[in-house]
């Protein structure tokens, strides 16, 4: 049996017309470091409270360590938390605010020392030890809260949102932070955050949602490279993958402005002799405008004018319009273009990927 | 920045409620002034200036003061007051802020109407149930007791609202935050809900302690026992004694007064908030 495992978990709430989740099936090696992610009202924040006790499981069996958790206390399931707001006790100090927990277990008050010593060295926090949360930053409440979910020695560690009240830069060295800590500590972390790039970096496994329903669960590069349907496809990666509705016929596919791309044998092979009207989508670095791959494809090349860029310092983004779709592409930093230039590209045919246009399943 | 005329309208404000408040002052002053003296300066002094201002002080300046402490039980009805009102003070904060607490954060049914209800509770005068609290405490044989005076007084509709209000705003995760870290729901009351809720806690021992300070009606149907009786009580049977001069009652008066005035300085900010945070008043 794994570490967790979510067996058709459901929940829905009173009153409420449709479940907040449904048939969440899910297991969770020791050690994995997890991140749900899924816009807004997705659900992974209700998985992540039914995980701590904090909602009730509907229907369904949650298991934490080969026991089933469903009817146990939230401070009995052996979890640490780090809220999205912190949920420091503001009238405590630093040290207090991470021993609290270890001086409720009835912890001797050396080891409380200790570890609370050990934890605020670790996290950077030795001068600000006797302050109080209202006379700390953002990422110093961050890191308190992070000390107290450390010093407890619990099996799981759940985050909601943690960083998302941190500014851009803040938010780049909380999350090294994090991913040191869980390699130094070794605990399983469930992780929830609506910022993929947070989940690329961080997890070892990504679960995507999407109104309640997982979408996807898997590596980042494998959700990266093979999303299982045009949801996830769009959600992982930045900028996002560019979408076409196509029409495909043999050998050979036709955008909607007339546009037409022959496809290899080895990329029509993938379509199983699927044809008529698809979605096709490429990611904006698959979209090529340098002279080697403009030769290599030289008779799929197409034709655009540069409606907007974007500078982005390591490479540049290219806007224009192509297949009735707007359209990104990635292009090295030293290929300048400026607004109404026109542009010559090609796709790599072995870099699309083919969604039903009905079901939105990858082909 | 203010306009030339906002300025014109602050300034004749400002002199206005000067003058209203030297108005309110008067009685305090000549009060205050005549309680130093003896009755014959008393009656010298009045429909003159010199009513306002107290005698140099010197040998028997305090003589009021002294003759009313020494001779008549007044200092013990004081203390038996801030002993009263201590034990409320401490009993009310428990009971109305863990029933503000469950209003305003557990989840059972009918909790709406269960705050209306306390609301509406409101509305009813504390005379109009004296009657019933004084049955019922003389039914249970507690009558001319401390806990007869107390027990009717611990629970206060406009306190357990005035709780509920605050805790409606206090964050749902640091009550997670606390049940993670191995806290029972009782102790988050004490060691999270009231040290996070400092200013409703002195608000509603500030009312509570004026109320027992200067609640008249019902310690007089309660005590019977001289032992047992509070200042507001001590002042009516001291100032209704023939042989109490007029600067004994004024020395009286000002030491009942003095507390008041002292808590209203001190405690303003929480008055003005408890009263601003429920939109009503109480006493």
């Amino acid at each position: 049996m794994s570490f967790i495992e979510f067996k058709n978990i459901n929940k829905k709430y009173e009153n409420a017309e449709r479940n907040s989740v449904t048939d969440f099936n899910l297991a969770i090696e020791e050690k994995e470091f997890i991140a749900f992610v899924g816009p807004s009202g997705c659900g992974k924040s209700t998985t992540l409270r039914m995980v701590a006790g904090f909602e009730e499981i509907t229907s369904g069996d949650l298991y934490i360590d080969g026991k089933r958790v469903n009817d146990v206390a939230p401070r009995d399931r052996g979890i640490a938390m780090v809220f999205q707001n912190y949920a420091l006790y503001p009238h405590m100090t630093v040290e207090k605010n991470i021993g609290y927990g270890l001086r409720n277990m009835k912890v001797p008050e050396a080891e409380v020392q200790k570890k609370v010593n050990w934890a605020i060295r670790i996290l950077g926090l030795e001068e600000f030890r006797t302050r109080k949360p209202k006379n700390l930053s953002g990422g110093q409440r961050q890191r308190v809260a992070l000390g107290r979910a450390i010093v407890k020695n619990q099996k799981l560690f759940l985050m909601d949102e943690p960083l998302s009240n941190l500014d851009a830069k803040l938010r780049v060295s909380m999350r090294n932070e994090i991913s040191k800590l869980h390699r130094e500590l070794g605990t399983t972390t469930i992780y929830v955050t609506h910022d993929q790039v947070e989940a690329m970096t961080m997890a070892d496994r990504i679960v995507i949602m999407k109104d309640g329903v997982v979408q996807q669960a898997g590596a980042p590069m494998e959700l990266y490279e093979h999303p299982v349907n045009k949801f996830v496809a769009g959600f992982i990666g930045s900028p996002q993958m560019n979408f076409y509705p196509v029409s495909v016929s043999g050998k050979e596919m036709k955008f909607r402005d007339g546009s037409k791309v022959s496809l290899p044998d080895p990329v029509a092979a993938r379509l199983n002799g699927k044809s008529g009207d698809l979605i096709m989508g490429i990611r904006g670095e698959d979209i090529k405008m340098d002279r080697a791959s403009l030769e290599a494809y030289s008779k799929d090349m197409q034709k655009c004018v540069v409606e907007n860029t974007e500078v982005m310092g390591n490479e540049n983004n290219l806007y224009f319009t192509f297949g009735g779709s707007l359209t990104v592409a990635r292009v090295s930093k030293y290929e300048v273009k400026m607004i109404g230039d026109p542009v010559e590209f090609v796709f790599l045919p072995e870099k699309m990927h083919f969604f039903d246009k009905d079901t939105e399943s990858a082909i | 920045m203010l306009t030339k005329k906002q300025k014109r309208v602050n300034w004749a404000l400002t002199i206005v409620l000067l003058v209203l408040s030297l108005f309110f002052l008067f009685p305090v002053a000549w009060m205050l002034a005549n309680s130093f003296k003896p009755d014959a300066a008393i009656t010298a002094d009045m429909n003159t200036v010199a009513a306002f201002i107290p005698p140099m002080p010197g040998g028997g300046f305090f003589n009021n003061y002294v003759s009313i402490l020494t001779n008549t039980n007044f200092l013990r009805y004081m203390l038996n007051t801030l002993f009263y009102a201590a034990i409320l003070i401490v009993c009310g904060v428990v009971v109305n802020g863990l029933a503000g607490y469950a209003l305003a954060k557990i989840r059972f049914p009918f909790r709406e109407r269960w705050v209306l209800l306390i609301l509406l509770l409101q509305i009813v005068p504390m005379e109009t149930i004296l009657t019933i609290h004084f049955l019922m405490i003389a039914k249970v044989g507690l009558l001319n007791t401390v806990l007869g005076y107390i027990l009717p007084m611990i629970v206060n509709p406009f306190n357990i609202f005035l709780f509920r209000q605050v805790f409606l705003n206090l964050p749902d995760d640091v009550y997670e935050a606390a049940q993670l870290d191995f806290c029972s729901p009782l102790k988050y009351f004490f060691t999270m809900v009231l040290p996070m809720s400092k200013t409703v806690v002195a608000t509603v021992s500030v009312f509570t302690f004026l109320n027992v300070w200067n609640d008249y009606l019902w310690p007089s149907l309660v005590f019977t026992s001289s032992n047992l009786l509070t200042a507001q009580i001590g002042l009516n049977s001291i100032t209704s004694n023939d042989n109490t001069t007029m600067g004994q009652t004024l020395a009286v008066i000002t030491m009942v007064t003095i507390p008041v005035i002292i808590i209203y300085s001190l405690f303003s900010k929480q008055i003005v908030e408890g009263v601003t945070s429920t939109g009503s008043k109480e006493g």
